[in-house]
């Protein structure tokens, strides 16, 4: 068993690449390795011409921002940052300038001279942050940074985050668990599972295309629901799931196959009567989430199949006493995986 | 694990509850003292070593059927007690601690006649019978032939001074132990006493390694550690006794019989027992079998030395000095006080 | 937060009580001589006699430079021993660190008897190298004694260092690491600091346990005057008893700890280093050539420090005659030894273990206030609670003897005197553990269970002390070895029911039967390494704080 198998990527220059997927898929150790605390038993890792998985550690001019900051309690905010540049012989007033760039990049200038005992969790982050900016490193591995702050701070620094990176024109390695926060901040992402590679691409292209169920599943709330082929008619397959018939864009499989269709909540649509304009599905509604911007509503199939269904604004559901309720999607929304 | 946790836990339980049932006895041990023994015993506070201790402990029990509880330190702490313990005294009998010192303290002792105190001479036991001296320790002057061959080493005390023993003699620290402080004063008012007198002290002062206790003098020299040690007469012998390179040199110019008594203690919980042992440790066949095993060389005149180990000579063979016990007892604070700037003046 | 701080003050008040009772009282019995003149009126004379004698003077400087040379020097040796048991493959771990504890097990008069048997002018050592044709420097004087204190105490450094290196989070390094530090320089930058209160609470203890040290100088240190000794001469020689100059020196003892304890707090108060790993740091993959450097250096240091006791072994084999030694193996000292009765080495270790059981007690809930507490009062309590090591046992013993001969409380003459003068003077040693294992336990967890409706004593018992049960045992462990190696109190307060065995070893070495005290001792050794290891296996096993 290894922790990491068989992975090959290549990262652009100035890009946001972001290594996602549940614990033990091997993100780390991959960040790890690149990083030089793990050691790579077969393959090579590679900076433009320069192949550098046989540096040791402290040769490697890579940044990295902890999950636990690392930030050293025995020294102060300003001696922190300045730890790569006095390893690099920096001269002093070269290292006070960029130190206090540094610091004011990340929104804390006049923090230099206090411990790191006096600073919140926020405020580490960002110290560990320049102290990774100001050596100006090849390469920024960021291991799940905003894991250890609260729900706000951690909106708020992901932006921060990206926006040092577009404006450094950083090449940067993130590793995260949480696919809003990859989607979010990456200009590509790979999912990872078991030590492999899932899939690679833009945001966009994993949400929207996912190549995979583990895929479709692992990027958001997706309707995850089995299902038989039951023909084709050339341009899109019927698919008999939960007691009723989907219409599914493309050949689906073999007729009698079994499959996965991924139906994402958003993508289906609560109309007030059967629309001439594409396929209506018929759902029993059980309960209504009210989310201020969104409404989610939790319905059944008619063979009880759970589905989620989100909306935007949420008046102009119709709630029939039966409770029925018809949905609109659109084919090409739905995708259908090989059932396992 | 989970097991090794409950083992860990149940450890720290114990000891928890064990701390606790201690600190609770203390607070609740009020006025218990000790519990009244059925047999009887003897407190023995003995600043004799080991063997002696042992010895007579023992023979006192199988003439008496008394126990003999030793308690055995240096007489300097032996007295701390004693003195500490003076609201509810410990100890019955106080032994092996120097005629000056039982002077000193003789505030705490109980008046008692020894049977048999006429075999000791006067001037080694109390007149209002507060102590009564058991042996004599003489100042000698150890020899390691190993080290120096026998015939070559110092006969007087004022051979000492030659420059040729420099860090060769071991000798006591007077502030540690009273017979080197004896012999620091004897030397002096051997030598005529006054500043030059003094001045000769301060050059044997110099050739001498001042230890910090007299046991390491004995040890040092038996070793040849020292080649030459400022000692006492029955430590040299029980070093040649047991095949130790060692001489005992009776200094020609003159020595001091200091004696070493026992003394009861005013208000012990054993007042029977005490008299008892008193009177036993005088007897003749004891001072002999102590001379025996362990070359203490009795108080009684009555022992007839040279048939006995040793063959220490008769105190009437070597040259005894009087020494004047008040005037250095009197004078002991500044006197140390000069020592001690002396010695350090040497280093 | 008012339940828990009503426990806080109900632990200060009882640590207040207990240390009042069992130490300022019998101190202040003893020490009031030095500040009454012979009218009973205060003087300050015996003070101003030291500060203007040039030999006291001396004596202390003596002291305070052995005692800052070993402190260093037992650092330099512990913290390398301790880095390359936490963090390399070093074969027998738990039996170095339990090899590493015996010197502390034995008083340090018999380990200076054994050195000078070997070491000495005529040593067979020094002897054999000489007629090799090295020339070697006696063992006297302060190189011997520094030697001497630094290898045998530096188990004092080495135990909490280890614990600190555990504590250090993985990343601490790996970030130092990824900025551009060499291992090395990781180590000397970040590393090293971060453990520096834990190097520096050990070292401290080495201090202190120096200067106080009285068998060590006595054999040693011929004619070199230290303060140690002369406090003892002066209180309880039989020569020259000054009560006053006693006190007044006891009184300066303290006092350099004091010192030395203040400037450490106000070091530590601008260092507040959250420790407690996530994620331990892993071995160091090192070379085969680095791990048998390792290897050897740990079991060099290890063994090194064992000599003197291995020479007692030795010693304890060969035939005496007397106090005379001969270089002929038998068995006769063990036979003659056997002959008396077992009860010393009973005595020693019922006594022992119940005093470590005592200072836990105390020592656990006054660890965590002075943890917990940053005010005047923990001040205070923090130097009150490590003063007992600072104090001549023998000063300490008298002062118990005073105090508890009669009245309400009698305890001269039985166990319990003994237990209470162990308990009290190494109750620091068990503070410290207590106090350094609380600092890696998060208040939140505490504050839950409060929040959780258990009282804040009910949360110490049931939550805090099994949270800290490594450092405590560790602590127990301690306190037990030092109890064990206890001469300076015991002598003092021992009745002859109630001997032990450092009190058989002294009588026997001071007597006539030095072998005896050699066999004694290494009984002593072989009785005390067993529980020693199965100490450290348990708390390894347990808290995985140690190794």
């Amino acid at each position: 068993m290894r922790a990491v198998d068989g992975i090959s990527l290549a990262v652009a220059e100035g890009e946001l690449f972001t290594l996602l997927g549940p614990s033990g898929c091997g993100k780390t150790t991959l960040l790890r390795m690149i990083a030089g605390f793990a050691e790579v038993e077969r393959g090579s890792i590679w900076f433009g011409g320069q192949r550098i998985d046989q540096l040791p550690a402290h040769r490697r001019n890579i940044g990295m921002v902890f999950q636990s900051y690392a930030v050293f309690p025995n020294l102060t905010v300003e001696q922190n940052v300045a730890y790569g540049l006095r390893t690099r012989k920096v001269s002093r007033q070269d290292i006070r300038d960029r130190v206090a760039e540094a610091l004011a990049l990340v929104r804390l200038p006049d923090h230099g001279a206090r411990w790191p005992h006096e600073l919140s969790g926020g405020q580490l982050q960002r110290v560990a942050i320049a102290r990774s900016l100001v050596i100006k490193p090849a390469v920024l591995l960021f291991d799940e940074p905003l894991s250890n702050l609260d729900a706000q701070l951690r909106t708020h620094m992901r932006v921060e985050i990206r926006r040092l990176q577009q404006s450094l024109g950083l090449t940067a390695l993130y590793v995260t668990h949480d696919q809003e926060e990859a989607l979010a901040i990456s200009d590509r992402i790979a999912v990872l599972r078991g030590g492999r590679v899932e899939q690679v691409g833009p945001p966009e292209a994993i949400y929207r295309t996912p190549q995979t169920a583990f895929v479709a599943a692992f990027m958001g709330a997706t309707n995850i629901i089995p299902g038989v082929v039951a023909g084709f008619d050339g341009t899109a397959a019927t698919v008999a799931a939960g007691g009723a018939a989907f219409l599914v864009r493309g050949q689906a499989g073999a007729p009698g196959a079994k499959v996965l269709l991924s139906i994402r909540p958003e993508t289906m649509r609560p109309v007030d009567r059967p629309d001439a304009d594409g396929p209506v599905l018929a759902v029993r509604l059980q309960l209504r989430e009210f989310l201020g911007p969104l409404l989610r509503l939790h319905a059944a199939l008619p063979d009880g199949t759970p589905i989620r269904i989100v909306t935007l604004g949420g008046h102009g559901v119709p709630a029939t006493a039966d409770g029925t309720l018809s949905l609109a999607y659109d084919p090409t929304q739905i995708i259908a995986f090989p059932a396992p | 694990m989970g097991c090794v946790k409950g083992i860990g836990m149940a450890v720290a339980s114990w000891l928890f509850r064990l701390g606790l049932a201690a600190w609770v006895v203390v607070a609740c041990v009020a006025g218990g003292g000790a519990a009244a023994a059925a047999e009887q015993r003897l407190v023995l506070y003995s600043a004799n070593d080991n063997t002696v201790n042992s010895t007579v402990a023992e023979a006192f029990t199988k003439a008496s059927g008394i126990t003999v509880d030793v308690v055995s330190t240096g007489s300097g702490v032996l007295f701390r007690r004693i003195a500490s313990e003076q609201e509810r005294p410990q100890a019955d009998v106080i032994w092996g601690v120097s005629s000056s010192l039982l002077k000193e303290n003789s505030r705490f002792f109980e008046p008692y006649a020894a049977k048999e105190r006429n075999a000791v001479a006067p001037e080694y036991r109390d007149k209002n019978n507060l102590w009564i001296g058991t042996n004599l320790q003489i100042l000698t002057i150890s020899q390691n032939t190993a080290a120096i061959p026998a015939a070559e080493g110092p006969k007087r005390w004022s051979d000492l001074l030659d420059p040729k023993w420099k860090e060769k003699i071991a000798y006591t620290d007077p502030a540690n132990s009273g017979s080197a402080y004896v012999t620091a004063t004897f030397l002096a008012s051997l030598w005529g006493g006054g500043d030059p007198a003094w001045t000769k002290l301060g050059t044997l002062l110099a050739n001498t390694k001042v230890l910090n206790r007299s046991t390491l003098v004995f040890e040092g020299n038996g070793s040849g550690e020292y080649p030459l040690g400022i000692s006492l007469e029955y430590a040299g012998l029980l070093w040649r006794q047991n095949n130790a390179p060692v001489q005992v040199v009776y200094p020609a110019d003159g020595t001091v019989a200091i004696a070493e008594g026992v003394a009861i203690i005013k208000g012990g919980p054993n007042p029977g027992a005490a008299k008892a042992f008193v009177d036993f440790i005088n007897t003749k066949p004891i001072q002999e079998q102590l001379l025996r095993t362990t070359f203490r060389r009795p108080a009684r005149q009555d022992i007839d030395l040279a048939s006995l180990p040793g063959h220490m000579p008769p105190l009437s063979q070597l040259k005894i000095v009087p020494y004047d016990d008040a005037k250095w007892e009197a004078s002991r604070r500044e006197t140390l006080a000069r020592l001690k700037t002396l010695i350090q003046d040497t280093r | 937060m008012m339940g828990s701080s009503r426990f806080q003050a109900g632990v200060s008040l009882l640590a207040f009580a207990v240390l009042g009772l069992f130490l300022l009282y019998p101190l202040w019995l003893v020490l009031q001589s030095s500040v009454q003149d012979e009218a009973g009126g205060f003087t300050l004379a015996p003070y101003a006699q030291i500060v203007s004698s040039r030999y006291y003077l001396g004596s202390l400087g003596n002291s305070l430079l052995a005692g800052a040379m070993s402190m260093v020097l037992a650092s330099a040796v512990a913290v390398p021993l301790a880095f390359c048991l936490a963090r390399l493959q070093v074969p027998g771990k738990l039996l170095l660190l339990a090899l590493a504890s015996v010197p502390m097990v034995l008083p340090s008069f018999v380990g200076a008897y054994a050195l000078v048997l070997l070491f000495g002018r005529v040593g067979i050592v020094t002897v054999a190298l000489r007629s090799a044709g090295i020339a070697v420097g006696p063992i006297y004087g302060m190189p011997g004694i520094v030697a001497v204190f630094t290898l045998t105490l530096y188990p004092y450094v080495l135990l909490p260092t280890l614990a600190g290196f555990r504590a250090v989070d993985a990343s601490m390094e790996e970030a130092a690491r990824n900025l551009g530090a060499s291992r090395w320089h990781a180590f000397r930058t970040v590393l090293l600091p971060i453990v520096a209160p834990s190097v520096l609470a050990g070292a401290l203890l080495v201090f202190i346990e120096a200067l106080e040290n009285y068998g060590v100088p006595a054999v040693l240190a011929e004619d070199r005057p230290f303060l140690a000794l002369d406090i003892f001469k002066l209180f309880a020689g039989e020569s020259d008893p000054n009560a006053a100059a006693a006190g007044a020196l006891s009184v300066l003892l303290v006092g350099c700890t004091a010192v030395v304890l203040l400037l450490q707090r106000s070091y530590l108060a601008r260092r507040r280093f959250a420790t407690g790993a996530r994620r331990a740091a892993p071995p160091i993959p090192a070379s085969r050539g680095w791990r048998l450097l390792a290897t050897a250096f740990c079991w060099g240091v290890v063994l090194l420090s064992l000599l003197p006791f291995a020479a007692v072994v030795v010693i304890s084999f060969q035939h005496f005659q007397g106090p005379v030694m001969s270089w002929q193996p038998g068995l006769g000292n063990y036979r003659n030894l056997l002959k008396g009765s077992y009860r010393p080495l009973a005595n020693t270790l019922a006594l022992a273990s119940l005093a470590a059981a005592a200072a836990c007690v105390l020592g656990a809930p006054l660890g965590y206030v002075l943890a917990r507490q940053r005010g005047r009062l923990s001040a205070l309590l923090g130097i009150l609670a490590t003063a007992p090591f600072a104090v001549s046992g023998t000063v300490l013993g008298i002062g118990l003897v005073i105090a508890f001969n009669s009245g309400w409380l009698v305890l001269t003459g039985g166990w319990l005197i003994l237990v209470v003068a162990y308990a009290v003077r190494k109750l620091p040693l068990s503070v410290r553990s207590a106090s350094a294992a609380v600092h890696q336990i998060d208040p939140s967890l505490e504050e839950a269970s409060i929040n959780l409706g258990l009282s804040p004593g009910r949360t110490f018992l049931t939550l805090t002390v099994p949270l800290m049960l490594g450092g405590l045992a560790g602590g127990a462990v301690l306190v037990w070895v030092a109890a064990t190696a206890e001469i300076s109190s015991t002598i003092v307060l021992y009745s002859s029911r109630w001997t032990t065995m450092t009190v058989l070893m002294l009588h026997a070495l001071e007597g006539t039967a030095p072998g005896e005290a050699t066999a004694a001792a290494s009984i002593l050794i072989l009785v005390t390494t067993a529980p020693l290891l199965l100490a450290y296996r348990l708390l390894r096993r347990h808290s995985g704080s140690l190794l």
